[in-house]
């Protein structure tokens, strides 16, 4: 038997945490996040004039007997928002030990128990290429074993394709909310102008990006027979301190690039190496990056 | 520049076959190192990194110089590698000490010194020019080589080994230590020093027709001058006499060692009781025997003694121990006794009693004598050993099935002691009872109606019985050999210890060779301890090897001799060392010697070398462990 992904300690401690999102979407009352959109909610917000069709039950007759103008109430509402994590299954996050894709299915499970306990929708949507099936879990953290058996079963697989994969969910989930995507953003024909194609379309995005030291910091020197994960191509390459070193400045230069396009669009954006514990990477690193409080 | 342990070419073939393994071992590790990553898209950009255009190419110089540096460090270490010639060179020297029997002789101007003394000092002043640097191994030589200390550097144990050497009991046997010193330094490991002789050089003659010295490059000998005038004793004899039980014959052999023919006188002591004197002239290098009768049954030491003591006394004096003189005594209950007495009488060892059958006593044989009861059958039967010689039909000691007049088709049973010898077959007996023995019973002879003697054995061994159904001693066959040959059969199964052929002799230690008198029986070669000493038969003689002072007993067949070996083993000739031989305690220049041993430090700068190398590019250097904390700053 496998072990499972988080212990019951840890999954206590995130029981304290919360999902935060900044941009306000239209939904169900019963959310935590507080929306700018008026709507049914029990307090107040703000007045505006009637318009035909306003529900007559929000007008404010002690000003309408006043001022013998119609001024309709409005009351502010916290909606749930549909949260949707987005992991990457691609063969790149099981390069070297495969110690990526383990701690992106620990993440994903953290995070999914963090939607449960605030009684959040969440979605795990694997993808590499095309769009996987995901599964919903709501409802509470009596459902967190349900989205933690999906986790564990899933396999590394494939290529990674973010834009088809984008073009999919946006096709499949039209409703804006909150998108989380777990991946090391490793695509060859770049994933910037998909992220964009995501945030352009009113969702919300909170990008984590995962590297193992290898990605980051190669320790090879000397003659060395490189071989990708995902695309099975090779490179025979010489390799120096020199060459490291830009090898680094590149990825951080990448890594930049993410980041660009998620705060951009008033996302929020994470980098955690494996090498961090996932305790450190959820309380201090998310945490500060405003994703979760 | 020397290597010691190799030649230049075997040092060279070796670092070439171990440097090219490590450069083969180097390429292999370093040019096929294939790692899966999780995008080639970082390194692929322009100015990252150079593309491979060599498969084979040397990434790290510096780390595969490190490699061959510090295996070429080992390997000069594993060669003892010496700065300058072999000359200079450490050597292993092997210092043969003679500590031969002849070594305790007196110095003939220094009557209180002997040649173990003069070749001790020899042998300490060419230690003390040997150089400091070299090993030395000391072998004390005589009969066998023995090793007394190791491949030493430290020149004290070397000399306490030489004062401890004492004169051994043997004769010195200088090609088999010389064979030995050459065997020993070959496998030393160093290059071979001198092999050195210290001593007289005084062999066997023996030694000296099969002499085969080895081929020793650097051969030196520390002559001892033993110009000694000696005469000793070469062997010491005794033989119980054939014709007198009381009897001994005593033979002494005395040799002139010196150059001057000397008048010695031999005396003879037994008991401290003085037997004799005879003198003797003896030429120079001749030997001569004298004869001494010694009448004795007890047993004793006998003692000879060579005068004028000379500068050699462990030669003059031998001691034997004479065993005592045993005889059967045997009571014989006949009314015929004359027919007897002759037979009984041939002997010696034989002390014969005569009863009338009418004076029969029980109580006879009772001390382990033989009891004869001639054609008589007493009511109660004797206690001891029987022989009886025609028992009458009443009562017969065995079952009797029948009497026969010239019985016919006589034989002997040839695989008993009893009737050892006897062939006959035409013996005229007048008449005989044929037994019915019982299964325990020993068939000695039968006719044709069945067995017509017998023997047994009581069930506790202590008594013996021998019933014949026949009177050897009447009618024809008194006359035939085979009677006295048959009783002498009986009284010898009856008492073996007393018949058997008992040599004393004194004889030299070291290897003994004596002739055997019958091969047709095992053989014993015990020490006084009664343990057995490992011999050899060869040309119908035991040879064997005591190095000691020691009493030796051979037992074959019937026969027994017993070896007083406190002569010391002596020499025949003097052996002439080769001309091209070095003599004397050398002149070396021990400062040219005293090279410094580089071999510690070149083995412990390799190991630095090949630690430091694996260290900075090992495949587990610590560059590799160290963890890379994301720089999340420099991300942004």
């Amino acid at each position: 038997m496998n072990e499972p992904l988080l212990d019951r300690e840890f999954l206590e401690r995130l029981e304290r945490l919360t999902i935060h999102w900044q941009r306000s979407f239209n939904g169900l009352v019963g959310g935590h996040n507080r929306s700018r959109f008026a709507g049914g909610g029990q307090e107040f917000l703000d007045h505006r004039h009637f318009h035909d069709g306003d529900d007559l039950r929000a007008v404010n007759w002690r000003a309408y007997m006043r001022l013998d103008k119609m001024f309709l109430k409005m009351f502010q509402i916290e909606p749930r928002v549909p949260v949707r994590l987005l992991l990457d299954t691609s063969a790149s996050m099981a390069a070297g030990s495969g110690e990526k894709f383990l701690f992106a299915r620990r993440l994903a499970a953290a995070l999914c128990y963090v939607g449960l306990v605030r009684l959040d929708t969440i979605q795990v949507l694997p993808f590499a290429s095309h769009l996987r099936e995901g599964k919903s879990s709501g409802g509470g953290r009596h459902r967190y074993r349900i989205a933690a058996e999906f986790l564990e079963a899933l396999q590394p697989a494939g290529v990674t394709d973010f834009f088809t994969v984008v073009r999919e969910f946006l096709n499949e989930y039209p409703q804006r909310g909150l998108v989380i995507v777990i991946s090391d953003f490793l695509d060859d024909s770049g994933c910037e102008k998909a992220l964009q194609y995501l945030a352009d379309y009113g969702n919300e995005l909170m990008l984590v990006q995962l590297w193992s030291d290898q990605d980051r910091t190669p320790p090879w020197t000397g003659e060395v027979d490189l071989h990708d994960a995902e695309s099975g191509g090779h490179l025979r390459i010489q390799v120096d301190e020199d060459a490291r070193r830009q090898y680094t400045a590149s990825f951080d230069a990448f890594s930049a690039g993410i980041k660009e396009v998620a705060l951009r669009n008033d996302g929020k954006y994470a980098g955690l190496p494996t090498s961090m514990p996932l305790e450190d990477a959820i309380f201090d690193t998310m945490v500060r990056a405003r994703s979760i409080a | 520049m020397e290597f010691l342990n190799l030649t230049f070419g075997q040092f060279a073939a070796l670092f070439g076959a171990v440097g090219a393994f490590s450069v083969a071992l180097y390429l292999l590790d370093r040019n096929r190192r294939k790692e899966i990553v999780s995008t080639l898209r970082f390194w692929i950009e322009p100015g990252k990194a150079a593309p491979v255009t060599r498969r084979s190419r040397i990434q790290q110089p510096l780390s595969l110089f490190l490699q061959l540096l510090g295996m070429l460090l080992l390997l000069l270490a594993i060669a003892e590698f010496q700065f300058g010639g072999s000359r200079n060179a450490r050597r292993d020297h092997v210092l043969v000490l003679d500590t031969s029997a002849w070594m305790g002789a007196s110095l003939p101007n220094r009557p209180n010194a002997t040649l173990m003394d003069a070749a001790r000092a020899s042998a300490l002043g060419w230690l003390r020019a040997v150089p400091s640097a070299d090993r030395v191994l000391l072998v004390r030589a005589d009969a066998l080589a023995t090793p007394a200390t190791s491949w030493e550097l430290d020149r004290r144990n070397v000399a306490r080994a030489i004062l401890e050497s004492q004169p051994g009991a043997t004769a010195l046997n200088l090609s088999q230590s010389l064979q030995f010193a050459s065997q020993m330094q070959r496998g030393s490991g160093s290059l071979p020093g001198e092999i050195v002789y210290a001593g007289p050089g005084r062999i066997s003659a023996r030694e000296a027709n099969n002499m085969s010295l080895p081929r020793i490059p650097a051969f030196r000998v520390l002559a001892v001058d033993d110009n000694i005038e000696n005469a000793g004793l070469r062997s010491v004899g005794a033989r119980r006499s054939a014709t007198d039980n009381g009897t001994w014959d005593i033979l002494v052999r005395a040799r002139n060692y010196g150059r001057k023919p000397r008048l010695v006188n031999v005396t003879l002591n037994f008991g401290n009781i003085p037997q004799g004197s005879r003198p003797i002239e003896l030429p120079p290098g001749e030997e001569k025997e004298v004869a001494f009768n010694v009448h004795t049954r007890a047993a004793g030491i006998l003692e000879a003694r060579l005068y004028p003591r000379d500068a050699f006394p462990a030669d003059n004096y031998a001691a034997l121990e004479l065993p005592e003189l045993r005889s059967l005594h045997v009571v014989v209950y006949s009314d015929q006794p004359d027919a007897l007495r002759p037979a009984l009488a041939s002997d010696s060892r034989v002390f014969a009693e005569f009863h009338p059958t009418a004076q029969y006593s029980s109580e006879s044989g009772k001390d382990g004598s033989l009891v004869i009861l001639h054609h008589f059958r007493p009511e109660t039967r004797p206690q001891g050993n029987v022989l009886w010689i025609d028992p009458p039909l009443d009562k017969p000691p065995v079952a009797i099935q029948s009497r026969v007049e010239h019985p016919e088709g006589l034989r002997w049973m040839p695989d008993q002691p009893l009737t050892a010898g006897l062939r006959a077959r035409d013996v005229q007996i007048d008449s005989s009872s044929v037994f019915a023995p019982s299964p325990k019973d020993i068939r000695l002879a039968e006719v044709n109606s069945g067995p017509i003697m017998v023997a047994s054995v009581s069930d506790d061994g202590k008594t013996r019985s021998v019933v014949m159904g026949f009177d050897p001693f009447a009618g024809a066959m008194r006359y035939e050999l085979t009677t006295p040959l048959l009783l002498a059969n009986v009284l010898r199964w009856v008492a073996p210890d007393v018949f058997r052929d008992v040599d004393v002799g004194t004889q030299s230690a070291g290897a003994v060779a004596m002739p055997l008198v019958s091969n047709n029986g095992s053989v014993q070669v015990l020490t006084d301890s009664g343990t057995n000493l490992p011999y050899n038969v060869r040309d119908k003689s035991v040879e064997f090897f005591e190095g000691e002072s020691a009493r030796v007993r051979v037992i074959a067949g019937n026969s027994e001799r017993v070896y007083s070996l406190t002569l010391p083993e002596m020499w025949d000739v003097k052996w002439t060392p080769p001309a091209n031989v070095r003599r004397g305690i050398p002149a070396w220049n021990d400062s040219l010697r005293r090279n410094l041993d580089w071999w510690p430090f070149l083995a412990a700068l390799g190991a630095a070398v090949l630690i430091g190398e694996w260290i900075a590019y090992g495949r587990y250097s610590p560059v590799r462990l160290r963890v890379v904390k994301p720089n999340l700053e420099r991300a942004a």
